[in-house]
């Protein structure tokens, strides 16, 4: 049966340029007609040294579509690398040199020596999304610019992290920074390539890193397998962001037992959080318990990463029910079965029912026939807000595309951001009677 | 549908001369199955005769500065001869083609393709382009 797309969630392989633009100081070329920047950038932080409007791009034509852009790509290429001062330059094909069979790669090897490095990535828009697309990128910085480290060089304790994907995700840069600082806390040292002030010396980091930590249900495992192949660098593949007391607890034993952290540490640590955590749950114990404008069931509308966590936060650390969630990335299908057993590990017993789909009609009606119990609580991206007010639920926009939200650098990842959570939650809910 | 392609070659073999200084244009003829022959050749209308004809803004003294120089432009109503005379062309090869004259080729739909590289070559890329669009047949590479 032909998949349908209602009211998609995700952008084309070629946004990717937003996690080129992630990394400080890299630059994506893009090898595509005019216009392709500027329709995938979004008001989401993408301002600054190099906006998307005025990335390098070959602007190709009709001509170029008769005779090959090969040309036009190596001038792009060159003038970029002339007149702009970065310090990785990524190549990313679109649609059409794609179809048209341009070799990249031919021309991309023509710079193998230039003074700065070039790599490319085939990230044309029909190829999938921009999940995918992220993937590409990393692969493309692995395959051709990361080589393996000798056993000397290896950093005790580094840690690289991989997580959000820049830009798609909205709190990818709250989320990084705490996940570092948690990690930091239990005496790691941790190294991630996106965001303020890392860039290509953190990308030099990677190989001499003890494992990679990936904290996602499926975007990035391709990438941290290949590393483990070509650099040598085992993995750890922690599905779920953790979000709220119980969730990082978890997160901290597991990371630490990996990572050879002493027991004794681990639990201090924990304990110092959930010590203050507990403290603030305490001292609203009357809003939790005696409110009666929360919502008893849920559903979560959005990527696999944030439907997981989500979850997890709400039925673990808030005592909700959920209702089913819609997991709206396309995730690929040899993910999805591992997927669905993370969501029947919750406490009590109780299993979340989770649905992969990318039509929104679908999504909305089923939103709309399910019994809540009284007020839905829906937590989704700005195409969910509509249906979540129609039936007078609570709505929370946490997922792409954003509307109601402005962040710059907040996050819901780690103790402190499940206090967040809960704040932006019940301050919804109150809202509802003033 | 056949349709006419011209080209600005000083020889025939190479595409060495630009849209402005062609004396004369090699006129192709296609085929519905994409086949090309050399069908005539149009001389273009006398320098100066064209110069009083468009004594407003030829192609040589165009500066370049795009469509925003103050006041000193075409405004759009002026058609060179020379873009008359292969008007029922669908396209237009040449070495070099200027700003002003590929705007008029653009109201008139007619393509061009600005390359350096043979003759042959040429024809052969782009009657197998439009038979591709005219055939509704992808143009991914095989």
């Amino acid at each position: 049966m032909a998949k349908l797309l209602d009211k998609q969630r995700y952008k084309c392989a070629l946004a990717s340029m937003q996690t080129v633009q992630a990394i400080t100081r890299a630059i994506p070329v893009l090898h595509s007609g005019p216009g392709c920047a500027q329709k995938l950038s979004d008001g989401v932080g993408s301002s600054g040294y190099f906006s998307p409007n005025i990335f390098p791009c070959t602007s190709i034509n009709e001509k170029d579509v008769v005779f090959g852009g090969t040309k036009k790509l190596a001038s792009t290429i060159e003038n970029a690398l002339k007149v702009i001062d970065a310090d990785l330059f990524v190549v990313l094909t679109g649609c059409i040199p794609e179809i048209v069979g341009d070799d990249t790669a031919e021309v991309v090897s023509q710079f193998a020596d230039a003074r700065k490095p070039v790599i490319y990535a085939s990230t044309a828009g029909f190829k999938g999304n921009n999940y995918k697309g992220h993937e590409q990128v990393v692969d493309a910085i692995i395959d051709q610019y990361l080589k393996k480290a000798d056993e000397g060089e290896k950093i005790e304790g580094l840690v690289n992290i991989w997580a959000d994907v820049p830009y798609q995700n909205l709190f990818w840069l709250g989320n990084l920074r705490e996940l570092e600082k948690l990690l930091a806390e239990l005496g790691l040292k941790p190294n991630t390539i996106f965001g303020y002030k890392r860039g290509i010396e953190n990308i030099d980091l990677i190989p001499k890193a003890q494992f990679n930590l990936l904290v996602s249900p499926w975007v990035g495992l391709k990438n941290v397998k290949k590393m483990e192949k070509k650099l040598g660098i085992p993995y750890l593949h922690y599905p779920t962001l953790p979000i709220g007391a119980s969730e990082t607890s978890t997160f901290l034993r597991e990371v630490g037992r990996f990572a050879g952290v002493s027991s004794e540490k681990i639990e201090s640590v924990i304990n110092e959080h959930e010590s203050y955590f507990y403290y603030l749950i305490e001292r609203y114990a009357d809003l939790f318990l005696e409110n009666r404008v929360i919502n008893k069931q849920f559903s979560v509308v959005g990527d696999a990463q944030y439907v997981l966590a989500a979850t997890k936060f709400l039925v673990n650390d808030l005592g909700l029910f959920p209702a089913k969630q819609f997991i709206t990335d396309d995730t690929p299908k040899e993910f999805q079965s591992a997927i669905v057993e993370e969501f029947k590990k919750l406490n009590y017993g109780i299993e979340a029912e989770v649905e992969f789909t990318t039509d929104s009609y679908n999504i909305h009606n089923q939103i709309r026939e399910h019994d809540y119990h009284g007020y839905p609580l829906v937590l989704g991206s700005y195409y969910d807000k509509e249906v979540t007010e129609e039936l007078k639920g609570n709505f929370l926009n946490i997922s792409w595309p954003f509307q109601d939200k402005v962040v710059l650098d907040d996050f819901y990842c780690g103790y402190t951001g499940g206090i967040r959570l809960i704040e932006d939650i019940y301050s919804v809910a109150v809202q509802r009677f003033n | 549908m056949t349709y006419k392609i011209a080209v600005a070659s000083s020889n025939g073999t190479d595409v060495d001369t630009n849209f402005g200084s062609a004396r004369f244009f090699s006129v192709y003829t296609v085929s519905d199955e994409g086949n090309f022959v050399h069908s005539e050749t149009r001389a273009a209308p006398d320098e100066n005769q064209d110069k009083e004809n468009f004594s407003v803004h030829t192609e040589k003294k165009c500066t370049g500065n795009g469509c925003t120089n103050s006041g000193n432009c075409c405004r759009g109503a002026e058609i060179s001869e020379k873009v008359r005379l292969i008007s029922d062309c669908r396209c237009v090869v040449a070495s070099k083609i200027g700003f002003t004259v590929q705007k008029q080729l653009e109201r008139k739909a007619i393509a061009a393709f600005d390359v350096q590289c043979k003759v042959q070559e040429a024809l052969q890329k782009i009657t197998k382009y439009f038979y591709s669009v005219d055939n509704h047949l992808s143009l991914a590479k095989k």
